[in-house]
């Protein structure tokens, strides 16, 4: 699964429990809290958080699906973190992160960090993890964070189009990344990038030590972290247990003893949550009803915007109606967002009118999208416009085999049915990727982007922008000479500030040009055990904010 | 005896060969038709060619073969066979030994299967035997309704209402009725503990062993009604033998040649039942690894589990041949 698949999935199937375990001492009743050290956890406290199975490793250069960087969070510390309100990064493992031109930075390290196994966190740290993640070989799932990097083309080699590898790689280590001093690290990125300071808390970038190099297949099981928690025990498929680290020094640690993750199939932990097994959940779809009326559980509810958009794309590569952009218009224009949201899936998605989600990232704002509101009128004028739809043709719609997503776009199709006429087909492919990344697709499809550093960039140029005048995009075949400068401009922009305010003109060049049409953001809700405190959802990720956390031994 | 085993034993490994043939031409097709399962590990990112080839040689799929529409690729299914024959598995995606899976994975269905099966034996043999003890009577009448209605209510429908309706409440009451982690507390918990493995898979291996005990009861019925009605039985009463000895040497031993069969048949029904069942208690076991795998378009690791249950499955027949045999000698001869 990738990222961004696993990420919509286990948006709700990520929860916290709190183990009632048997062993634990205490009172039963209300808060117990008779140790010390304030704060409002017992330093005894065991939280146990459902984990899903889909997470395989937990090597920070590997790990890109949601619930590993739910763990790796707390095990590892990187660079930069992000503030929980705005999302912004400042920094933590990093003493300050500079740069005059976006493409030579330098990154002091604050001193006497050190990992669980007391190897120090050095510039040596993170280049031997970043050097391991770039080298192609390795197929490590962060690989691509590191194409801006000077160096990274030479560490992937080639193949033919049967695999065959035609050229080894000519080098093993990134030439853009020198360790100058144990405590100072200088990247040279390919071109100027504004955004390099933001991407650098992303789990792909934290450290890894030595003694985890040397054994790779090891410290994927039993991270070697430098975060507050280590990690005791994984029991691949069953549970992971994380016990608080005594000689962590930074601040950021939260008082509670232990977190207990167990694994999950599906989605389906509720039943878990209400006999008090767990202390976080999201009810399955049947039992939405009897929770939202529920007083005593609708006090302990918790929902914060989303990051993961979901758009429709259409195949520009191929002719048809949709090349003309009233047409496309026409679809959007035609779909009853609010109304399809209102009927499968309240308060789990939100009408989109942007193609980068607001409240999320810097520089994300809601209405960038004229024509994302439901307007029938509308939408029958630009059809005509577009020159209708042919005769006795089907429009098909392509997406992946997701039961949720396939009603929605049930319902999506409906609309568009009643709102134009056009009769529609959905076309629900097991080979979703490979079909689009072959250009295989003959009507429009759904698509899905979960953005991977809080930056509004991430949700255009990865997207958007390919270089490639002639062909566009792979996935629908975009491109826009415009909106490939607007990004530029933003990637060496003075500031960050600059740069959000430039990435955003490159938002209005899609807004005009109209090449997908945005349709629903996740919104992240969760339910709570009376165990838990201060509750903090992270806007990016969606997820509680562990560090945060504050927890009692029910 | 001893031919007859053999026999047996040999068209045993044939059908595993030629099992895991068919499966991997299926697979093989699968890929050549659908495109690369690599593509899987990367999601929804476009790789590059070398990250492509770099995954592809990672799981075993960098045979030029698989880009050949049609081609049975048995160069890698020779590979495989000599692998697994060494007893090396391969690996799922993540590179994780695909024996260490079935090594965490088994015990917890194994350990379900026993529970179904001691519910099959007591439901069948207690409820077959009563029915037909008292053929035609209230007893036998509310017993073959009963199974009726077992039939009415599938696997997971029964986890379903059990979950929902019954597991939350009843674990409240024990905990509150024995304390918090006792025995009758796990009994009750909505999801399985690995930490408490017998105690959190009782009540789903009972649900499941009665959704598959209707079939078994009715026949164990039917089976002995037979026997009652033989000649050997009536020469053993006129003989003047007890009720008692009668019915447990002559009409259960004699009756027990189709139900050995049913034994072995329902068990790959269980197994089915299985992928239900742990799926929705959240058991890591067999089918819940096999489910994620197929989800996962984890090749290697489909193969590897199918390959394992496949051969389980031809041991328990090649069993269940082999008691048929000791309990009825005109088959082995036959």
């Amino acid at each position: 699964m990738g990222r961004r698949a696993a990420v919509a999935a286990t948006a709700t199937a990520v929860a916290l429990v709190l183990a009632s375990c048997s062993g634990g001492g205490g009172g039963n009743d209300d808060e117990g809290d008779g140790g010390g050290g304030g704060g409002g956890s017992d330093p005894d406290a065991t939280l146990n958080l459902a984990l899903s199975q889909d997470v395989e490793t937990l090597l920070p250069m590997d790990s890109n699906v949601g619930d590993n960087i739910s763990v790796l969070d707390v095990v590892y510390d990187g660079l930069v973190r992000y503030d929980p309100e705005t999302t912004e990064p400042y920094n933590y493992v990093a003493e300050s992160v500079e740069t005059e031109d976006n493409t030579v930075w330098t990154i002091k390290i604050k001193p006497d960090l050190t990992f669980q196994n007391g190897e120090p966190v050095d510039a040596d740290a993170f280049a031997r993890a970043w050097n391991y993640a770039a080298y192609g070989p390795n197929a490590m799932a962060n690989n691509y964070f590191f194409e801006r990097i000077t160096g990274y083309e030479e560490m992937q080699g080639e193949t033919d189009d049967d695999g065959n590898v035609t050229k080894e790689p000519e080098a093993d280590t990134l030439s853009g990344l020198k360790v100058v001093d144990p405590q100072t690290l200088e990247v040279t990125l390919t071109g100027p990038f504004a955004g390099f300071g933001t991407m650098l808390g992303y789990t792909g970038f934290f450290p890894i030590a030595q003694e985890c190099l040397d054994d790779i297949e090891a410290c994927a099981v039993q991270p070697i972290g430098n975060g507050p928690f280590q990690v005791e025990k994984w029991d691949q498929g069953v549970g992971l247990t994380a016990t608080r680290w005594e000689d962590y020094t930074l601040e950021e640690t939260p008082e509670y003893g232990a977190i207990e993750w167990t694994e999950y199939t599906g989605e389906d932990n509720w039943p878990d949550f209400e006999a008090g097994n767990l202390d976080f959940a999201v009810p399955p779809p049947a039992e939405q009803q009897a929770a939202a009326g529920d007083p005593d559980l609708q006090e302990r509810y918790v929902e914060g915007p989303g990051a993961a958009l979901t758009y429709m794309a259409f195949p520009l590569y191929k002719d048809g109606p949709w090349k003309d952009v009233e047409f496309r218009k026409a679809i959007s224009l035609a779909v009853d967002r609010q109304g399809i949201i209102d009927a499968l899936l309240p308060s789990q998605r939100v009408p989109a009118d942007s193609w980068v989600v607001p409240d999320v990232v810097p520089g994300g704002t809601g209405g960038t999208c004229e024509w994302c509101a439901f307007d029938p009128d509308a939408a029958k004028a630009a059809l005509e416009k577009a020159g209708g739809w042919p005769d006795g043709e089907k429009l098909t719609i392509h997406l992946g085999q997701d039961a949720t997503e396939q009603e929605l776009f049930k319902a999506v199709g409906d609309s568009i049915q009643e709102t134009l006429g056009i009769p529609y087909e959905l076309d629900a492919t097991p080979d979703y990727f490979a079909r689009r990344g072959a250009r295989d697709f003959s009507g429009p499809f759904r698509a899905n982007w979960f953005p991977d550093y809080p930056l509004n960039e991430n949700y255009l140029a990865p997207v958007y922008a390919s270089g490639d005048a002639k062909n566009g995009n792979v996935e629908f075949g975009y491109y826009s000479a415009d909106f490939e400068a607007a990004v530029k401009a933003g990637d060496e922009a003075a500031t960050l500030d600059e740069a959000v305010a430039q990435y955003q003109e490159a938002e209005k060049i899609l807004a005009t040009d109209f090449p997908t049409i945005p349709l629903f953001v996740a919104q992240n809700t969760y339910y709570y055990s009376e165990n838990v405190s201060n509750v903090v959802l992270d806007p990016f990720s969606g997820e509680p904010k562990l560090r945060l956390l504050e927890v009692t031994n029910g | 005896m001893g031919r007859y085993i053999l026999r047996r034993s040999l068209l045993g490994v044939g059908t595993l060969l030629l099992v895991m043939f068919v499966l991997h031409l299926l697979t093989t097709f699968a890929i050549q038709l659908n495109g690369n399962p690599a593509l899987a590990f990367f999601g929804e990112k476009v790789p590059t060619k070398s990250q492509l080839a770099a995954v592809e040689a990672r799981f075993g799929l960098d045979d030029p073969c698989y880009d050949q529409t049609g081609n049975p690729c048995l160069g890698p299914f020779v590979e495989r066979l000599g692998q697994y024959a060494q007893g090396d598995f391969g690996t799922n995606l993540r590179g994780r030994e695909v024996t260490d899976i079935v090594a965490t994975a088994a015990p917890n269905t194994l350990k379900l299967f026993l529970v179904v099966t001691i519910v099959w034996f007591v439901l069948g043999m207690g409820l077959g035997t009563a029915a037909a003890r008292r053929r035609d009577r209230s007893a036998d009448h509310g017993i073959r309704l009963t199974s009726v209605l077992i039939d009415a209510f599938p696997i997971f429908v029964l986890l379903l209402v059990y979950r929902y309706v019954f597991a939350v409440p009843l674990s409240g009451w024990a905990e509150d009725t024995f304390g918090e982690g006792s025995l009758p507390a796990l009994w009750f918990r909505p999801s399985f503990d690995d930490d408490h493995p017998w105690a959190t898979l009782l009540v789903p291996g009972i649900l499941l062993g009665l959704a598959g005990s209707a079939a078994f009861i009715r026949l164990v019925r039917a089976s002995q009604l037979e026997s009652y009605a033989g000649d050997h039985v009536r020469t053993a009463r006129s003989r003047g033998l007890n009720e008692r000895h009668v019915v447990t040497h002559h009409v259960i031993r004699n009756s027990a040649v189709p139900v050995v069969t049913a034994v072995g048949l329902t068990f790959t029904e269980a197994l089915a039942g299985a992928v239900v069942t742990e799926g929705m208690m959240n058991i890591y076991g067999m089918g819940g690894v096999l489910w994620e795998a197929v989800r996962a378009a984890d090749v290697a690791l489909i193969l590897g589990i199918v390959t394992i249950l496949a051969a389980v499955t031809v041991v328990v027949m090649l069993v269940v041949d082999i008691a048929y045999a000791a309990l009825d000698p005109r088959i082995r001869y036959a």
